[in-house]
């Protein structure tokens, strides 16, 4: 594998938060990450918590912008480039089509059914009206969420419906890199299950994964590849199974 | 990847009073006045710059007597501007300063090439005016000559901003807050503006209300492709509504970025006392 | 603008001293030289911009304003020594008004006066139009109460004069809209607001439907007079004068179906009904041009003798 394989190459990426209320404290969320991930790669963040996971997925995102470093993207028609390098409006276009992010929690949205929200989602990266409406009901439907439920207000469901649906928003189409950030989080164990499967296909389809999990099962599971965070700096990479290993020796200690 | 703009502001300025630029010296942010000491007058609003792309929302976000509205009010001919330049893509292929076009000139722009909704309703609206009147109005002054074509299309516009057909024919002054704001923005979009400013609109109206507005702002945005500037001290509203933003504080705009970005990781010390403001 | 018509109004000059009333007191036309030549102003250019309310100093008249106040200076100030004048009140010409504004002018210029169109080439009116067709010779001066046909949509000077500067006659519109949807029809009758020269909208008086597209393409000139509100405007011959109607809702004149005038029984021409009548009387109706009405009444009681119009 050579460098201009990657999907995502990233190099050096910091990000210092200047707290102007609090006397203009520094804060170092990542302190120089370097990360590669391939086509069909899932790798998946593990470190204790305020060590640097969700911002690395923020600052490739942009939802923080980055004190230092490189974000190298190959987009779907072959080009690389730097996103730190974009202006606001080309990376707002970028967002959802080539890269995607589901977060924990589903975004402020008006008071739409889980069918309008996914299907809309499908639409603004690009899709026919019809194509995406088909393909959310797929979504909807291997997410378990119940047809009755499909023109209700998402805001009335519950936190974990919630969370399904906005899972089933963001990976409607196939980005080149999706990024998760604990999107399992609040379901139950069958609910779980089939959005564990949802996600283990995009990789097949190619798509490159960043994810960060609450629980080592879903790593075990799902991820080609863990990386080891801690105060900002991936401090070890390498296959599942002896990583996970460091983790749980880390965890009994 | 290139971005093509609809609506193009840039260096956009506004001072009440004297035009002597000393005004600049000792106004803006890090002064923390917008009033002049050296001249007495009040810069309201300097060098001012954005753009907004077909479908895309940007908002306006600042305290009251930031600066906002002047904005507005100054891109929508509403007031004039001490200097500055904005472009339509429609006028002149976007090579017109319609700050520089007559005053006249000016107002007619307003019939097809950009559509504002105020937060009070009685300045889009004429309360002693059916609903339907009001989008008749609009429509005329498009050129509209049928009677039952305009009937329709009014018809159809309420429709899509959710007002009951069966009180298209009374007094928009007989409706609630709300009714009147779907109103308005059936008749800002009559004529299909590719620029729509919203200043803001859901602001006075119960929240459970303005939840509703909301909503139906947001989908006409994403329906209508139309360039859309929102103007709000809510961050609610600029949430929902835009993906970028502009933050204003004595006048200038002293940060701009994605809406995320700039409500998870402000950089201004005004930003973050806004966010954090906000998020208490 | 036509030359000839300029000519028209520029002839109308005051007439050397043998003039039939060069024995009056008073100035010819009442009038004196210089108040005639400001109003000949105002009106020459109502004539160039078709439709277009100029301003003018009205002058304190002998009747009040109000009164036909407006009508009387454009008179006054147009009158010349070979004009024949006619004076119609809603089609009457033995109106208390009309007579007493025929004597004024009669008096202040010793022109001869008419009551048949034919005969006449000044014809001054109050809320009609003669019922028979006008042409070069004739000059209509039609008195005016309210100019503005934007009062009823707004108040404000400075936005009305916006609004007329920039055509902008949106609302205009809109009210003839709300007007068909609280009625079902466009219950305007009088005073219908039509479009001059695909510019200027304008009041057509209260003249009612019925006279408005007689005011089209017409061959003669015809100049309305404000005196209370100082405006003069004017609608030259061979204008158009479309009245403000939506293009599926067409503009209809007034027909009592079934109406005759009870007096000619002429079912051709503006009809006003009689307070009070019955069918008994003879039938509710009667013609509004009275001078009209009698000439039709001879005309079919001696038809032997025929009749010029």
């Amino acid at each position: 594998m050579t460098f201009a394989d990657n999907i995502l190459s990233v190099r050096g990426l910091s990000k210092d938060f200047v707290l102007h209320t609090i006397d203009g404290r520094r804060v170092e969320a990542l302190r120089g990450v370097d990360l590669d991930i391939l086509p069909g790669e899932h790798v998946a963040l593990a470190g204790s918590s305020g060590a640097g996971k969700s911002s690395l997925l923020k600052c490739i995102y942009r939802t923080y912008e980055p004190s230092a470093g490189s974000v190298v993207l190959r987009l779907r028609s072959g080009s690389r480039i730097d996103l730190t390098l974009l202006s606001d409006q080309e990376m707002s276009y970028l967002r959802g089509r080539d890269i995607g992010y589901v977060s924990q929690f589903l975004r402020a949205e008006p008071r739409r059914g889980p069918l309008d929200i996914v299907a809309r989602a499908g639409v603004s990266r690009g899709m026919d009206r019809n194509t995406a409406r088909d393909a959310a009901a797929v979504s909807l439907k291997r997410l378990n969420i119940d047809e009755k439920l499909w023109d209700v207000h998402a805001s009335v469901l519950s936190g974990g419906e919630k969370q399904r649906i906005n899972l089933a928003a963001g990976t409607i189409s196939s980005p080149q890199l999706l990024l998760l950030d604990e999107p399992v989080s609040a379901l139950d164990p069958a609910n779980r299950e089939a959005a564990l499967d949802l996600i283990g296909d995009l990789a097949t389809q190619g798509v490159a994964v960043l994810a960060v999990f609450h629980d080592v099962e879903a790593m075990e599971r799902l991820a080609s590849r863990i990386v080891l965070m801690r105060d900002g700096r991936v401090e070890s990479s390498g296959e599942p199974s002896s990583m996970l290993e460091i983790l749980t020796q880390g965890a009994r200690r | 990847m290139t971005t093509d703009w609809a609506l193009r502001v840039s260096s956009l300025g506004k001072i009440h009073g004297s035009a002597d630029l000393r005004a600049l010296e000792d106004t803006g942010p890090d002064i923390g006045t917008a009033k002049s000491a050296i001249t007495g007058s009040i810069v309201a609003a300097w060098d001012v710059g954005f753009e907004v792309s077909p479908g895309e929302a940007l908002g306006v976000i600042g305290e009251s007597g930031s600066g906002k509205s002047t904005v507005m009010r100054c891109i929508a001919g509403d007031q004039p501007s001490t200097s500055g330049e904005v472009h339509l893509r429609t006028v002149d292929d976007g090579r017109t300063n319609v700050l520089e076009l007559d005053p006249s000139a000016r107002r007619r722009l307003r019939i097809s090439d950009l559509a504002v909704v105020y937060q009070d309703p009685a300045e889009g609206l004429r309360l002693n005016v059916t609903a339907g009147g009001n989008i008749a109005e609009a429509l005329t002054a498009a050129g509209w000559r049928h009677f039952g074509r305009i009937r329709d299309r009014a018809a159809e516009l309420l429709e899509r901003t959710e007002v009951p057909h069966s009180r298209m024919d009374d007094l928009v002054g007989t409706f609630s807050g709300g009714m009147r704001q779907r109103v308005q923005l059936a008749k800002a979009l009559a004529n299909e503006p590719p620029v729509l400013l919203l200043d803001e609109p859901t602001t006075g109206l119960d929240a459970s209300v303005a939840a509703g507005v909301l909503d139906l702002i947001r989908n006409l945005l994403e329906e209508t492709g139309v360039a859309a500037v929102v103007v709000s001290h809510d961050f609610a509203v600029i949430e929902m509504l835009t993906t970028r933003c502009v933050v204003m504080n004595h006048g200038r705009i002293v940060e701009a970025g994605l809406t995320d970005r700039l409500l998870e990781d402000p950089h201004h010390p005004y930003s973050q006392r806004l966010v954090g403001a906000a998020r208490a | 603008m036509n030359t000839p018509l300029l000519q028209q109004v520029l002839d109308r000059t005051t007439p050397v001293d043998d003039s039939p009333a060069s024995h009056l007191e008073v100035n010819f036309g009442l009038l004196d030289e210089y108040s005639k030549r400001e109003i000949r102003r105002a009106i020459l250019t109502a004539v160039a911009v078709p439709g277009y309310q100029v301003p003018f100093g009205s002058r304190e008249m002998p009747v009040a304003r109000g009164w036909g106040s407006g009508g009387l200076q454009i008179s006054l100030a147009i009158v010349g020594p070979y004009d024949v004048v006619k004076v119609i009140d809603q089609g009457d010409d033995e109106g208390v008004n009309a007579v007493n504004l025929r004597r004024l002018i009669v008096s202040s210029t010793g022109i001869p006066e008419s009551t048949t169109p034919e005969d006449s080439t000044l014809i001054q009116t109050r809320h009609r139009i003669p019922e028979d067709p006008l042409d070069e010779r004739h000059t209509l001066v039609l008195q005016v109460p309210v100019p503005e046909p934007l009062r009823g949509v707004e108040r404000d000077m400075r936005e009305l004069a916006r609004m007329h500067a920039e055509a902008d006659y949106a609302r205009m519109w809109v009210s003839l809209y709300e007007d068909k949807v609280r009625n079902g029809v466009i219950t305007r009758t009088t005073g219908y607001p039509c479009l001059v020269n695909g510019r200027y909208v304008i009041a057509t008086t209260p003249i009612p439907r019925w006279d408005v597209p007689r005011l089209h393409r017409s061959r003669f000139l015809a100049l309305f007079g404000a005196g209370r509100e100082k405006r003069i405007y004017a609608v030259p011959p061979h204008t158009d004068v479309e009245p403000l109607t939506f293009e599926d809702v067409p503009f209809e004149v007034e027909v009592t179906p079934g109406a005759s005038c009870r007096t000619c029984s002429s079912t051709e021409s503006f009809l006003v009904e009689i307070p009070g009548a019955t069918a008994g009387d003879g039938g509710h109706w009667v013609c509004s041009d009275s001078d009209w009405c009698r000439r039709n009444r001879e005309r079919l009681q001696h038809p032997s003798r025929g009749d010029r119009s």
